[in-house]
C-alpha cells in the first residue's frame, strides 16, 4: 500500500503539535538570550587586552564547540544533579543550548567587534564616552549590525536544535510528534506535519532576519 | 592662550616629540607643518589623550590641564584626518548622542544645538542622512560641527584637507579662518603647502619630532628667503 498523508490525524494532532512549537520556541528564544548575552561578554572579553580571559574564552569554546549537544544537555540534566545542582528538564536544555549557542556567538561577536574601525573608538574617546558607553553606543550597535545574518542562522539553528530536548523529556513539538506517533503509528503524516512546522519557522526566521537586515544596514550607502 | 611646553615623547626608542613648545594665541592659529612621520599628529594626540606624553605641561590661559583626563574636559577636541564621524547615527545623531550621553542635555536641547550647529554648516536638510551619504567636504564639517557642539576651545585639525580638492580646500581654510575670528584657538597638523597661502597663522615646520623653524605666514609669503627650512619644504626640496 502506498504511504498516505492522513490530513485528519494532522488536523487532530494540531493542538498537540502546535503546544510542542511553542515549547520548541521557547526553548530557542531563552537560549538565544543566554546566548547572545553571554556570548557577547565573551566577545568582548576576547577582544580585550586581557590575556587570562582571553584564554578562558578560548577553552570555554573549545569544550562547548568541540562536544555534541546532546551530551551537554545530558550532563546538565543527569551529571549535574550528581553535584547537588538539580534543574527541571526544561530549563536544563535551556541553559546547555544558551551555553552552547555562547561558545559560537562569542566568535561571531568578536568578529563583529573587530569590524568596527579603529579611527570609531578615538572619536568616541576623545568627545569623553566612558569605555563602557563606547561600547554600548559606538562598538556593539556597529558590531551587531554587521552579523545579523550570522546570528540569524545561530537562532534558526537553536530552532532546530531544541528537538534534542526531547532526549531529556521536555514535551517540544519533535517529542509531542513521537508521542502521537506512538499512539497512530503513522509516521508520514506525523513527521511530514513536523518537518513543515519547522520549515515554516525557519523560512519565516529567514525572512525576518533578511528584512531586520536591512534595517540595521541603513546606513550603509547602496 | 594655549601653552604647550617640552612635551616628550617615544615610542618603541624613537623621540616622536622632542622637547617641542609652542604658544598659540587665543583666536589665532597654529599650523604644524612637515613630512609624515614627523611627530606633527602624534602633538594633536597627545593633546586628546589619544597618546600619553612622557614628559611636558599643557597650559591653558595660565591653567595647567591634566592630560590623562583632557578629553572629559571637553576643552580640547579633534577633527580627524578620516572624520571619524559615527557610521551607524545619522548627522543629527552623531551630535546629538554625544550632547546627551556627556553633557547629559536633553534630547530637545540636543537638537536645538545640532540644528543651529548644522544650519551654519549647511547640513540641516541632511539631519537623517547618513555619513555614507556625505561627500568629503560635507563630512568634514560635520566632524567639525561635533568638535564645536561640544564646547571645545581648542581644536585641533588632523590633515584637514588631505582628501579634498583645491575648492574645497578652500572652503575648509575659510570655515578655520571663522573658527579663530570666534575665539577658537586652532591647531592644524597638515604636510598640504597650500593651505598656508589660505590662512593668516602661524607656521611651525616639524622634523624628528622637534620644531626647527616658524614663521608668521603673512611674513613668510613676503619673504620666503628669511625662513630657508620653510621655504625648502614649501618648494620641495629635500631637508
Amino acid at each position: 500500500m502506498e504511504p498516505m498523508i492522513d490530513f485528519q490525524l494532522i488536523y487532530n494532532s494540531l493542538p498537540y503539535l502546535l503546544r510542542g512549537t511553542i515549547v520548541s520556541l521557547e526553548i530557542a528564544f531563552l537560549g538565544c538570550l543566554i546566548g547572545v548575552s553571554l556570548g557577547t561578554v565573551l566577545g568582548l572579553l576576547q577582544s580585550g587586552t586581557n590575556k587570562l580571559t582571553q584564554w578562558f574564552v578560548a577553552i570555554y569554546a573549545t569544550i562547548f564547540r568541540g562536544t555534541p549537544m546532546l551530551i551537554q544537555i545530558t550532563f546538565v540534566y543527569s551529571v549535574l544533579p550528581e553535584f547537588g545542582i538539580v534543574l527541571p528538564a526544561f530549563w536544563s536544555a535551556v541553559i546547555a543550548i544558551g551555553l552552547n549557542s555562547a561558545a559560537y556567538l562569542s566568535q561571531i561577536i568578536r568578529s563583529g567587534i573587530s569590524s568596527v574601525g579603529k579611527g570609531q573608538i578615538e572619536a568616541a574617546h576623545v568627545m569623553g564616552f566612558s569605555k563602557l558607553q563606547t561600547i554600548r553606543y559606538i562598538v556593539l550597535p556597529q558590531a551587531f549590525a554587521v552579523i545579523v545574518p550570522a546570528l540569524g542562522n545561530e537562532f534558526i539553528t537553536l530552532v532546530k536544535d531544541s528537538s534534542l530536548a526531547s532526549t531529556i523529556g521536555v514535551a517540544e513539538l519533535y517529542k509531542e510528534a513521537t508521542r502521537i506517533k506512538g499512539i497512530s503509528y503513522d509516521v508520514v503524516s506525523v513527521y511530514t506535519a513536523v518537518s513543515l512546522i519547522y520549515l515554516v519557522i525557519t523560512t519565516t526566521l529567514s525572512i525576518g532576519i533578511n528584512k531586520l537586515e536591512k534595517r540595521m544596514n541603513r546606513h550603509v550607502r547602496n | 592662550m594655549l601653552e604647550i611646553k617640552q612635551l616628550n615623547k617615544t615610542i618603541n626608542g624613537k623621540k616622536i616629540l622632542d622637547h617641542v613648545s609652542l604658544q598659540v594665541p587665543q583666536g589665532s592659529i597654529a599650523v604644524l607643518l612637515g613630512s609624515s612621520g614627523v611627530g606633527k599628529s602624534t602633538l594633536l594626540r597627545v593633546l586628546n589623550n589619544l597618546e600619553t606624553a612622557d614628559s611636558g605641561a599643557v597650559l591653558f590661559n595660565g591653567k595647567q590641564l591634566d592630560l590623562k583626563t583632557i578629553h572629559t574636559s571637553h576643552i580640547v577636541g579633534m577633527v580627524f584626518q578620516h572624520f571619524n564621524l559615527f557610521d551607524h547615527l545619522t548627522i543629527e545623531q552623531n551630535i546629538t548622542l554625544p550632547l546627551e550621553k556627556i553633557l547629559n542635555k536633553s534630547p530637545e536641547q540636543a537638537q536645538n544645538i545640532a540644528h543651529t550647529y548644522l544650519k551654519t554648516y549647511g547640513l540641516l536638510e541632511k539631519a537623517h542622512s547618513y555619513p555614507s551619504q556625505l561627500s568629503g567636504g560635507q563630512k568634514q564639517r560635520l566632524a567639525l560641527a561635533r568638535t564645536l557642539a561640544l564646547e571645545a576651545k581648542i581644536i585641533c585639525l588632523d590633515e584637514p584637507t588631505s582628501a579634498l580638492d583645491p575648492i574645497l580646500t578652500t572652503q575648509v581654510a575659510k570655515s578655520i579662518t571663522q573658527l579663530a575670528q570666534q575665539g577658537y584657538t586652532v591647531l592644524i597638523a597638515t604636510h598640504d603647502t597650500s593651505l598656508l597661502e589660505k590662512l593668516s597663522c602661524m607656521i611651525y615646520l616639524m622634523k624628528d619630532g622637534n620644531i626647527i623653524e616658524s614663521a608668521e605666514s603673512q611674513q613668510f609669503c613676503a619673504d620666503q628667503a628669511q625662513y630657508p627650512k620653510i621655504h625648502q619644504f614649501v618648494s620641495g626640496i629635500d631637508q
